[in-house]
C-alpha cells in the first residue's frame, strides 16, 4: 500500500504542463526514432541526452523514457507497413502484422499492435509498481547456466513447426547460428571468423541482416509480382480503429501468456526480442489454427507485440532496484543518471523517491500518451500506402540505406546488405524459412556466451543445466516445449485443450472447416 | 534453364551450393581459432565450426533432394518479363551502393530516386530530380541537423564546406 | 589539407583573430577545428568510457570550449576494437578525437586485430579509474587477507567474475595470483555490469570492478570492497554504506597482496599523421576540462584519481603500463605474436 502512496506522490510530481509537454516531445522523436530503421531506441536515448544535460533529472528521465517508449511503438509501424522492423524487438510483428496490411487491413493490423502494444506496457509497469523488489531478487538467482536455459526455452518455443523442408529450416537456422558468431568472442577474448576483413571486427549486425532479409528481398519479391502493394488502398477511417479496439478482448489468452512471457524475459535480461519470437511461437503452437499464422493472424500480431513492450517496460525494472541496465536503452539512461549526479543502484528509492516514483509514474502516463499518439498517426501511415510505388520503393531504399550507414558508419555494410537481400530473396523463392534465421543471430550468440560461461563455472560438466530446481525446471520446459507438437498427436490433446478455450472465431477470415473433425 | 528464363531447378541448386560454400568458410575460420574441446569447456571454435558442418551437410541434403528427385524440375524461377522488372529494381540499388561510396549518400540518393522513378515509374525526369532533391534535402535535415547523426558524405558536399 | 574552409568559417575569422590577440599563448591559434568533431568512444552508451567521453562533452558544451559542435559515436564492437579500426582508418584526420582506455594498446598484444598500437596517437590521459577486490555483501571474509587465505584452502576453486577476457580485470585477476601463489577461476562477462550482477547474486566469489560501478550496490549492502589496488588510501569521503566511506578501504598492499598500483587510465586519442597542432589544440581543450569544476565533481563521483597526461610524461606512462602488463600477458600464454 505504501507503493500506492508513493506513485500518486510521482504523479503528483510529474503532473505538470511542463512535464506533459516533454512527455509528447519525447514520444514522438521516440516515434520518428523507431520508423528510422538504423536509428532505434538505445541510438536515438543517447543522441538526446547532451539536451538532458541541463535538465533536472526528473524532467530528463521522463523525456528519456518517452523517447524509448515512442521508439518502441515506432518499430512495430515499419514492420507492418513495410515489413521493415525499425527495431529488432518488432521483427516477430513482421511475421502476421505485414500479411495482414498486405491483405488490406493495415489499419486493423496497426491498431491491434498498438493497443496490445500499450496494454502489455501497462502490465509491465504495474508489476514494477507492485512486485519491483521481489522481482529483482528473483532475477538475482540466474547466473548463466539459467540463462543458457531460458535462452534454450526461447528458441524451443519457436522452432519446430515450421512447413519448409526440415534440411531447409536446418540450413536457415545454422546460417542465422554462424552469422552471430563472427567477430570477437567474449569469453576466449580473440577474433574470429573474421578472414582478416577490419569491418568484420564489430560482428555482423543484426539490423543490417534484417533490413536486407526482411525490407529489401521483400521489395524485390514485390517489383517482380508488379510493382504494387496489393489492395492496400482501403479508405481510412476512425470507425475502423475503434472496431478493432472493440475486437481485442477476443485475443485474451494470446495477451495474457505474452505479458507475462514479456515481463519474465524482460526481468531475466533475455531482452523483448527474444519475448516477442517466443510469444509469437506459443501464440501459434496452442492456436487451433496454427495454419493461418504467418498470413495474417490477429493472435499471431498482438502476441508478439503485448510481449515485446512489456518486456521492453521490465527491462528497466533490474535499473531501478538492483541498479544495472536490463537492456541496451537503460545502459543509456544509467550513463545519463550518473551524469545528472545521481547514482543508480538500490538505495535509489530511499535517497530519491520523487525521482524514481515521478519516473514510474511517468510510465504509466508516457504510455498513455503513446498510445494515444501512435492510434492518431494511423490514419497518416496508412495512407502512405496509398503513393504509388514507384515513389516509395526507392525512398524505402533509401531509408534502408541510410539505416545501414548508420548502424556503424561502414560502408562494408552496404555490401552486407545486399548479400543479405539477396539471400532473402532466394530463400523466399525457394520456401526456406527465414524466421529461424533471426532468431537464431539474436539469439545465437547470447546463448553460446552463457553456455561456454556455464562450462567455466563448472570445469565443463553439463551436469551444471540439472544442478538446481531453477534450471532443472527452464530445461525441462524448454524439452516440453521441442516436443509438444508430438505429445499433442499422441495423446490426442487438440481436442481436450479446444474445448478448454473456445475461442470466437475470426469474422474477417473464411472459416475454413477444421478437417480434423 | 528452361526456354523463357531460369527454372526453379538451377536455382535451387545454385542456392544449395552458395549456402554450402558460406559453410565451408565458417568451418575454415573456425579451424583457424581452434575447434577443440578444453577443459575449461569449448574452445572458441568449437560452436561456429560444428554449425558449418551442418550447414554443408544441410546444403548436401538439399542439393541431393533436388538433382536426385529431379524436383522443380518444370517450375520457373523467373521469366523473362519478371527478371527485366527484377533487374530494373535491383540494378539502381547496387549502383546506388557504388555510388554512394564514391560520392557519399546524399548525391547516391537523390541519383537513385532519380533513376528508380525513372526506369520503374516512367515518371518525367525533372519530377524524378526534384524527387530526388527533396528527399536528399528531408534526410540532412533530420539527421544532420535533428539528430546530429553524420551521413557519408563525398567531395560535392566538402566542395560545398559541408562535412 | 582542408583547404576549403566552410563559409561560417571565413566570417568568424576576424573574431577568432581578435580573441586570439587576447589570449596569452597565441598556439591555440594554430589549429582550430573548423567543422563538427566526431567523439569516438570505444565503448557501448552507458559504459565507462560512454561517461568519460559524454562528460568532457558536456563539460566543453556548457563552458564553451570550442565553437563547432560535437557529434558522440559509441562503437564499443569487439571489446572496444571497433572504435580503433575506425579511427585508425581514418589516418591524417584530426577530426576523431576517440576515447578509451589502455585497452588501446593492449588489445593488439593478445589478438590479431586488424590495427596496430601506433595507427593512434595518445592525446591525453585525464584520469585513473581504480580497481577494487569485491566479495558478496553476506560473505565471511573481513579482510583481503582473510579472503586470499580461503582462496590458498581451495586453490582453482574460487572465482572471480571480471568484464571481458585477457583484458584488464583478467589481467589483474593473474597478476593477483601471481603476487599470492593462489589459484582462481576467471569467468568472463560481457561488461562490469554483468559481473557485478553476478557477484551480488552468489554465483561467484569475487569481482575487480572500478568503484563507479559497484557504488550503488555497495550503498545497499548486497557487495563490499575488501582493499584497492592503489599506492595509498583512496581520500576520504561521505560514508556510503554503515558508516564506511571509499576512504576506509584498506590498500591491497597494505593487505599481503603485493601489487602497489593497479589503475586504468581513461585516454584520449587521434589517428596516427594527425598534425601536431592538432594534438596541441586537444591538449589544450582537454587541460581546459579537466580544471573545470564539473570535472571534478565527475571525477569524485566516479571515484576516480584525477591526473592529467600529455606530451612525454603520457608516453613515458604509456611504455611502462604496457610493459607491466605485456610481462603478465607472456607468462599467461596470451600474447598474440
Amino acid at each position: 500500500m505504501n507503493n500506492l502512496s508513493l506513485l500518486m506522490d510521482g504523479f503528483a510530481t510529474i503532473l505538470t504542463w511542463n512535464h506533459l509537454m516533454i512527455m509528447v516531445i519525447g514520444v514522438m522523436l521516440g516515434m520518428l526514432v523507431g520508423v528510422l530503421p538504423g536509428l532505434g531506441a538505445p541510438n536515438g536515448v543517447s543522441l538526446l541526452l547532451p539536451l538532458t544535460f541541463t535538465m533536472d533529472p526528473v524532467s530528463a528521465i521522463i523525456l528519456l523514457s518517452c523517447m524509448y517508449w515512442g521508439a518502441l511503438f515506432g518499430g512495430s509501424t515499419t514492420s507492418i507497413l513495410f515489413n521493415i522492423p525499425g527495431e529488432p524487438s518488432s521483427v516477430a510483428t513482421t511475421f502476421d502484422g505485414y500479411p495482414m496490411a498486405r491483405n488490406g487491413e493495415a489499419t486493423r493490423a496497426l491498431t491491434l499492435a498498438f493497443m496490445s502494444a500499450g496494454l502489455g506496457a501497462l502490465a509491465g509497469v504495474v508489476m514494477i509498481t507492485l512486485l519491483a523488489n521481489w522481482v529483482a531478487q528473483f532475477g538475482l538467482k540466474f547466473s548463466s547456466p539459467e540463462y543458457f536455459a531460458v535462452y534454450f526455452l526461447a528458441f524451443c518455443s519457436f522452432i519446430g513447426m515450421s512447413s519448409s523442408a526440415p534440411s531447409k529450416t536446418l540450413v536457415s537456422m545454422m546460417l542465422g547460428l554462424a552469422f552471430a558468431t563472427v567477430g570477437m568472442d567474449s569469453v576466449s577474448g580473440g577474433l574470429r571468423l573474421t578472414f582478416g576483413i577490419p569491418d568484420l571486427v564489430k560482428g555482423i549486425s543484426f539490423l543490417v541482416a534484417v533490413m536486407g532479409l526482411f525490407g529489401i528481398a521483400e521489395l524485390m519479391v514485390t517489383t517482380e509480382e508488379g510493382l504494387s502493394f496489393n489492395g492496400i488502398k482501403s479508405r481510412i477511417r476512425i470507425k475502423d480503429i475503434l472496431r478493432t479496439m472493440a475486437e481485442l478482448p477476443r485475443y485474451w489468452v494470446s495477451l495474457v501468456r505474452s505479458i507475462l512471457i514479456g515481463i519474465w524475459m524482460g526481468i531475466t535480461p533475455a531482452g523483448p526480442t527474444a519475448a516477442s519470437f517466443m510469444s509469437h511461437g506459443l501464440a501459434k503452437r496452442f492456436s487451433r489454427h496454427p495454419e493461418r499464422f504467418g498470413k495474417g493472424e490477429p493472435n499471431g500480431i498482438v502476441s508478439p507485440e503485448a510481449a515485446d513492450h512489456s518486456a521492453g517496460t521490465s527491462a528497466l525494472l533490474p535499473m531501478l532496484a538492483l541498479g544495472v541496465p536490463g537492456s541496451a536503452t537503460a545502459a543509456v539512461m544509467m550513463g545519463g543518471l550518473m551524469i545528472w549526479g545521481l547514482t543508480p543502484g538500490p538505495m535509489l528509492f530511499v535517497t530519491r523517491p520523487d525521482f524514481v516514483w515521478g519516473l514510474i509514474a511517468s510510465m504509466y502516463l508516457g504510455n498513455v500518451v503513446a498510445v494515444i499518439l501512435v492510434l492518431a498517426t494511423v490514419p497518416l501511415y496508412a495512407s502512405i500506402l496509398r503513393v504509388p510505388f514507384a515513389i516509395i520503393g526507392p525512398v524505402i531504399v533509401a531509408v534502408i540505406f541510410t539505416g545501414v550507414y548508420q548502424v556503424a558508419n561502414s560502408t562494408f555494410d552496404f555490401w552486407l546488405l545486399l548479400f543479405f537481400a539477396l539471400l532473402g530473396y532466394l530463400f523466399k523463392k525457394l520456401d526456406y524459412p527465414v524466421a529461424p534465421l533471426v532468431l537464431t543471430m539474436v539469439l545465437g550468440h547470447r546463448a553460446e556466451e552463457a553456455f561456454r560461461q556455464s562450462m567455466v563455472m563448472s570445469d565443463g560438466s553439463l551436469t551444471v543445466f540439472w544442478s538446481n530446481s531453477l534450471v532443472t525446471t527452464i530445461m525441462g520446459l524448454g524439452v516440453l516445449m521441442l516436443v509438444w507438437p508430438l505429445i499433442s498427436k499422441l495423446v490426442g490433446l487438440r481436442g481436450w485443450r479446444q474445448r478448454l478455450h473456445r475461442q470466437k472465431p475470426q469474422t474477417h477470415e473464411p472459416s475454413t472447416p477444421d478437417s480434423r473433425h | 534453364m528452361t526456354h523463357n528464363g531460369i527454372s526453379r531447378y538451377t536455382m535451387e541448386i545454385a542456392t544449395a551450393l552458395l549456402t554450402g560454400a558460406i559453410g565451408m568458410a565458417i568451418c575454415y575460420g573456425a579451424w583457424q581459432v581452434g575447434t577443440g574441446w578444453t577443459p575449461s569447456g569449448p574452445d572458441s571454435g568449437y560452436f561456429p565450426f560444428w554449425i558449418g558442418i551442418l550447414i554443408v551437410a544441410g546444403s548436401l541434403v538439399n542439393l541431393l533432394r533436388t538433382v536426385i528427385g529431379h524436383r522443380h524440375k518444370d517450375e520457373t524461377f523467373l521469366d523473362a518479363a519478371r527478371l527485366r522488372s527484377l533487374a530494373r529494381f535491383t540494378l539502381p540499388i547496387i549502383g546506388f551502393a557504388i555510388v554512394s561510396l564514391l560520392l557519399g549518400l546524399y548525391v547516391g540518393t537523390t541519383l537513385y530516386v532519380l533513376f528508380a522513378m525513372r526506369l520503374q515509374g516512367h515518371y518525367a525526369w525533372w519530377k524524378s530530380l526534384a524527387s530526388g532533391i527533396a528527399i536528399s534535402i528531408c534526410f540532412y535535415l533530420l539527421f544532420e541537423l535533428v539528430f546530429q547523426v553524420p551521413l557519408l558524405k563525398g567531395p560535392l558536399e566538402h566542395a560545398f564546406g559541408i562535412y | 589539407m582542408y583547404t576549403l574552409k566552410p563559409l561560417c568559417t571565413h566570417q568568424l575569422r576576424p573574431l577568432a583573430l581578435f580573441f586570439a590577440a587576447l589570449t596569452v599563448s597565441g598556439s591555440a591559434l594554430a589549429w582550430q577545428p573548423d567543422r563538427p568533431v566526431e567523439f569516438v568512444v570505444t565503448s557501448g552508451a552507458g559504459g565507462g568510457t560512454d561517461t568519460f567521453a559524454r562528460t568532457v562533452q558536456s563539460i566543453i558544451g556548457k563552458h564553451q570550449l570550442m565553437d563547432e559542435s560535437i557529434i558522440v559515436s559509441n562503437k564499443g564492437g569487439g571489446s572496444g576494437a571497433e572504435g580503433y579500426v575506425y579511427s585508425a582508418s581514418s589516418k591524417d584526420d584530426p577530426y576523431k578525437l576517440t576515447f578509451g582506455t589502455n585497452n588501446e594498446y593492449l588489445l593488439p598484444e593478445v589478438g590479431d586485430m586488424p590495427y596496430a598500437a601506433d595507427d593512434l596517437q595518445p592525446v591525453a590521459a585525464m584520469a585513473m579509474d581504480e580497481f577494487l577486490i569485491w566479495v558478496n555483501g553476506d560473505a565471511d571474509y573481513a579482510s583481503a587477507k582473510e579472503f586470499i587465505d580461503a582462496a590458498k584452502q581451495n586453490p582453482g576453486k574460487m572465482q572471480f567474475a571480471g568484464s571481458q577476457s585477457k583484458d584488464t580485470d583478467q589481467t589483474l585477476v593473474s597478476m593477483i595470483e601471481e603476487a599470492t601463489g593462489t589459484e582462481f577461476r576467471y569467468v568472463p562477462f560481457n561488461g562490469g555490469s554483468q559481473a557485478l550482477v553476478q557477484l551480488a547474486g552468489g554465483h561467484v566469489d569475487a569481482n575487480v570492478n572500478n568503484p563507479n560501478e559497484n557504488l550503488g550496490q555497495w550503498q545497499a549492502g548486497m557487495i563490499k570492497p575488501l582493499c584497492v589496488f592503489s599506492p595509498e588510501q583512496l581520500p576520504k569521503g561521505e560514508p556510503v554504506h554503515e558508516g564506511k566511506g571509499w576512504g576506509d578501504i584498506p590498500t591491497c598492499q597494505s593487505q599481503g597482496i603485493d601489487i602497489a598500483e593497479y589503475r586504468m587510465p581513461r585516454t584520449v586519442w587521434l589517428p596516427a599523421g594527425a598534425s601536431e597542432e592538432a594534438v596541441t589544440y586537444y591538449q589544450d581543450l582537454l587541460k581546459k576540462v579537466s580544471e573545470t569544476p564539473e570535472w571534478k565533481d565527475y571525477v569524485t563521483r566516479t571515484v576516480q584519481t584525477s591526473q592529467f597526461l600529455s606530451g612525454d610524461e603520457l608516453k613515458q606512462y604509456i611504455d611502462d603500463n604496457a610493459s607491466t602488463v605485456k610481462k603478465v600477458f607472456e607468462q599467461e600464454g596470451w600474447s598474440a605474436s
